[in-house]
């Protein structure tokens, strides 16, 4: 049974702009945590905040269990304040004027709750963020991340079945975030919510969502699990948008690249059914350069390139290659024995290809004449 | 994975509403808007229609002179102000001597003002944190307390009562120096030099000392980098500054009063008020249109070197950097100057006021001349006003006036105007949210007399189920809101669009209701501007005097209103002292409000 449910949504600001979101159909089942991972502006704000029924539908409908919430057609629109929902904002919205434990139990007592029971709730929920030290304290003199974990603790203290994020670790520094992030995961296993997060950083969507769906101006491009986003992007956008360094792109039909002429003749000679691929992708990770004891592995695409730049990112290094003016990346974890200058052979299996068709789909009749194994 | 497409049909046009309908209905944003928006039509746009269209039609009384009906159309007062034989007097001649002091005193204003800003912004000057509030204080004093002042000061024979000082003294002035354009043109450029020293000073103080050095490094001379880098950026608010001095100049009204009636100086807004008070209603409908003209020309103008200012973003970025100029040699003789216009603009009129109200005889500085009758005094030797100032049921009564009319005013536009905040930057209905922005802010186009002037053309007679309010402390307050809405609508609008919606919205997913909201989250966060909101107002409509003038009849005397009728009754004592009391309280609401918001008042001080 899904927890939530949006059906045909639509959102347009009026105008003649765009669509904000068009034509949404999503799934977000019980307990997932579901990452809405896309560039700024592709609409995965709004539709957390027409989830939370901050913005209202332009068309469609969406469902919380059972629930018809809100719909166009049907005239229904639950205010935000009667949907049970939590939302963290990008910005904590903490309130200045009350104090970590007014913030905390703001919810609690609109809810009424008797106040032993308030007090003993209020305690645990702090303890468990570790805020406890801080409930006297106004939010402007706590640190960003301590302003985050009231943001939290405000929202889990009335037990949302449904708890929306948008983007609450942005503001965060590197090491603060990463240790949120392992908080958040944490938290969704002892509280088994549902949660939505919104974010724009494909690293926090892989490590944390179950599920995670990528969306581009307004369009949903692919639901899956990190795994499935990685490694069978639904199209080029898809591909480019997760991973880094991006995937390198090869079009197919440029007569004028050295390359694509190359992976032309490597498909047209190995798998000549694939007549509507325009593009390949080939992951930084898949392509290897080929050395003295292991040449180029067998039915790998391969070419000559030279060595333009090395970058060492610790622990692995990124390698920049340039074959007759064009740019491929290369990632590898294994120091480089080579220097800048350097005339290398390199090579990707055919399995670590991503055919792309014309249109930018990924065209599925090449995963199974490529990747025999992997059955779907 | 993503489902089988669900089949669900597109909305009508007819759902769309209905959906819509709901939504709004959960949120009172839009029916307070509406609400809102109704009230202000009433209460800023059918008192100026009903005003320029007093203009057009026969008015009671000149059946006769015109040969048509009361109420016909007619061209009659339009003809009357600009092109007849009486014209001369009744506008040309008052709108040259406008300009005239507007000019002399936004010149006046620029030099000693855009000094005293770049000493006070820019240099190593001595007290220079004291000179920037005290600098400032002239403009918390009403204008015409310089100009009482003054009269106690140079007053010769032309006008009866007792003599200046420099009369009794042995020196009779001139009237070129006693009255007219010369006094009127300085007093005002006093008043409104910390409009300078607040704007240009802003901008100077932003400005990012980085600019001016990448200037010199590339080889750029003093003047050059002054010319080529600094003066072009400090052009908006310079021209802006001037602007809203003019736009003041042109409704200022108690300076030329004052100082301009005893050589028959008139400027637009006291031509207008005599059209009013000999019951021309006609005529001043045309000047108080011309009058408005001119205001809305003023601020389109302004409107646009703001847009032109915001072109310039980069001047207070991060990296900025203020850098002092050492004044060397000049360090002293530049405190001494800004000590000076301390002491002209502030000093001098305050204590000469004292003085004379604390003096039987004026100029003459004898022990035995000094007494405290005139303010606690009894069984006095006059006509009227028998007792002290303070003892006099009259002051009592018109502070209690002031306090009550302007305070309930004050307090009903502060509120009104964090509603009007929160709704322009909550509405989903844009059109709602412009008109009221655009509603509240008329009223800044219209100089205060002639806002009175249409208040009394509209509320004078009954009008439906509305009784005629002349003479009712309600009409006073009426028109006070209307004339304070561009300030407490700008206020709340500013500090609804600065808090965002998150922090509201944060509550609404906690499950606050609308009413909820409003106590525990919005009013509490916007404690301050609320405050700021309701004492600006305050402090403006306690020295206010234009609206009043008007609209005011003996009975709901205010202090500004008394002090007048006193002036008219040659009291010179009293009159002063009663501009004394309410000086002192401008300046100590301004610094109350100072406290109370741990803010720069000074600086939000836009009226």
């Amino acid at each position: 049974m899904p927890k939530i449910n949006l059906s045909g949504v639509e959102k347009n600001y009026g105008g003649n702009s765009a669509n904000a979101v068009a034509d949404l159909d999503l799934e977000i089942g019980d307990g997932e945590f579901m990452c809405l991972l896309g560039p700024s502006g592709c609409g995965k704000t709004t539709t957390l905040r027409m989830i939370a029924g901050l913005e209202h539908l332009t068309a469609g409908e969406i469902r919380v269990g059972p629930k018809l919430v809100d719909s166009v057609v049907e005239g229904v629109f639950v205010p935000p304040e009667r949907r049970e929902m939590g939302l963290v904002f990008q910005s904590y919205a903490l309130w200045p004027h009350l104090t970590i434990e007014r913030n905390t139990d703001f919810g609690l007592r609109l809810r009424k709750m008797p106040k032993a029971e308030r007090e003993q709730r209020v305690d645990q929920v702090m303890k468990t963020l570790g805020i406890e030290k801080y409930r006297d304290r106004y939010p402007s003199q706590l640190s960003g991340g301590q302003q985050q974990r009231v943001a939290l603790a405000r929202m889990l203290a009335v037990n949302p079945e449904v708890l929306l994020l948008d983007e609450p670790l942005s503001n965060l520094d590197a090491a603060l975030r990463l240790e949120m992030r392992a908080e958040l995961k944490r938290l969704h296993a002892e509280f088994k919510t549902t949660i939505v997060f919104v974010t724009h950083d494909q690293w926090e969507a892989m490590t944390l969502a179950t599920t995670i769906a990528v969306m581009s101006e307004g369009q949903l491009q692919q639901v899956g699990t990190p795994n499935d986003i990685y490694d069978r992007p639904a199209n080029r956008f898809v591909a480019q948008f997760v991973g880094n360094p991006p995937i390198n792109i090869v079009e197919l039909g440029d007569a004028k690249s050295e390359l694509s002429r190359l992976a032309n003749a490597y498909l047209g000679s190995r798998f000549a059914e694939l007549r509507d691929a325009g593009s390949i992708g080939i992951r930084p990770e898949a392509l290897r350069l080929a050395d003295a004891e292991r040449g180029v592995a067998e039915g790998a695409l391969s070419g000559e390139a030279e060595v333009t730049g090395i970058l060492p990112t610790g622990g692995s290094w990124i390698i920049e290659l340039t074959a007759s003016g064009e740019k491929l990346f290369l990632t590898t974890h294994q120091s480089p024995e080579i220097e800048v200058g350097d005339a290398v052979t390199w090579w990707a299996k055919s399995k670590a290809l991503h055919v792309f068709d014309k249109a930018g789909q990924r065209l599925e009749a090449a995963d199974r004449l490529m990747r025999p194994t992997k059955l779907h | 994975m993503r489902p089988l497409k669900a089949s669900l049909a597109a909305p009508t046009r007819g759902q769309r509403l209905r959906y819509r309908l709901k939504v709004a209905l959960r949120e009172p944003t839009t029916t307070i808007g509406i609400l809102a928006a109704a009230l202000f039509a009433y209460l800023i746009v059918v008192p100026i229609i009903s005003m320029l269209s007093d203009a057009m039609r026969v008015q009671f009384g000149d059946e006769r002179r015109i040969k048509q009906d009361v109420g016909e159309l007619t061209w009659y007062y339009i003809d009357r102000v600009f092109f007849s034989r009486i014209s001369h007097d009744l506008f040309w001649e008052p709108l040259v001597n406008t300009l005239s002091v507007a000019a002399g005193a936004i010149t006046l204003s620029m030099l000693v003002g855009g000094t005293l800003a770049w000493l006070l912004s820019r240099t190593d000057m001595f007290g220079r944190r004291w000179f920037a509030t005290a600098l400032i204080v002239p403009y918390m004093l009403p204008a015409w307390t310089f100009a009482l002042a003054w009269t106690t000061l140079f007053k010769n024979r032309t006008v009866g009562g007792q003599p200046g000082w420099m009369e009794s003294l042995g020196f009779s002035p001139p009237d070129w120096l006693s009255y007219g354009q010369l006094p009127v043109t300085i007093i005002l450029a006093l008043h409104y030099s910390p409009f300078v020293i607040l704007l240009f000073g802003n901008a100077l103080r932003r400005f990012d000392s980085q600019l001016e050095d990448s200037a010199r490094i590339l080889g750029a001379s003093r003047l050059t980098v002054a010319s080529k880098i600094i003066m072009p950026l400090m052009r908006p608010s310079l021209m802006s500054a001037m602007v809203l001095i003019f736009a003041k100049c042109l409704g200022e009204f108690g300076v030329p009063y004052v100082l301009g009636l005893p050589v028959n100086f008139d400027v637009l807004a006291t031509s207008l008020y005599q059209n009013i008070s000999s019951r021309q209603v006609g005529v001043g409908a045309v000047l108080a249109g011309a009058i408005m003209l001119i205001g809305i020309i003023t601020i389109t103008i302004d409107a646009r070197l703001m847009r032109e200012a915001r072109r310039f973003v980069t001047i207070g970025s991060k990296g900025s950097m203020n850098r002092l100029s050492p004044l060397g040699i000049l360090r002293m003789p530049a405190t001494g100057f800004a000590a000076l216009m301390f002491v002209l603009s502030v000093g001098l009129p305050i204590g000469t006021l004292f003085l004379s109200t604390i003096m039987r005889m004026p100029g003459q500085f004898n022990l035995d001349n000094f007494t405290l009758d005139y303010w606690i005094g009894t069984n006095l030797n006059t006509v009227a006003l028998q007792t002290g100032i303070l003892l006099s049921p009259d002051l009592w009564n018109a502070a209690w006036n002031s306090l009550r009319i302007v305070g309930v005013a004050s307090i009903t536009s502060g509120i009104l105007g964090l509603l009007v905040g929160y709704v322009v930057a909550r509405t989903p209905v844009r059109p709602l949210g412009t008109f009221l922005r655009q509603v509240t802010f008329l009223p800044y186009l219209v100089p205060g007399i002639a806002f009175a002037a249409a208040y009394l053309s509209l509320f004078a007679v009954p009008r439906g189920p509305i009784p005629a309010l002349y003479g009712t402390t309600l009409i006073l307050m009426l028109a006070l809101i209307a004339d304070q809405m561009p300030y407490a609508s700008r206020a709340g609008i500013a500090a609804m669009t600065q808090l965002g919606k998150e922090p509201e919205e944060a509550a609404q997913i906690a499950g606050a209701g609308w009413f909820r909201r409003m106590i525990s989250i919005v009013i509490p966060i916007q404690k301050g501007s609320l405050t700021t909101g309701i004492l600006l107002p305050f402090i403006s409509g306690i020295k206010g005097l234009s609206l009043f003038v008007v609209l005011a009849v003996p009975s709901t005397d205010v202090l500004t209103t008394y002090s007048l009728r006193l002036v008219d009754y040659h009291y010179t004592q009293a009159a002063n002292a009663v501009v004394l009391i309410i000086a002192g309280l401008a300046y100590f609401g301004a610094l109350l409000g100072q406290k109370l918001t741990k803010t720069n008042l000074a600086q939000g001080l836009g009226n």
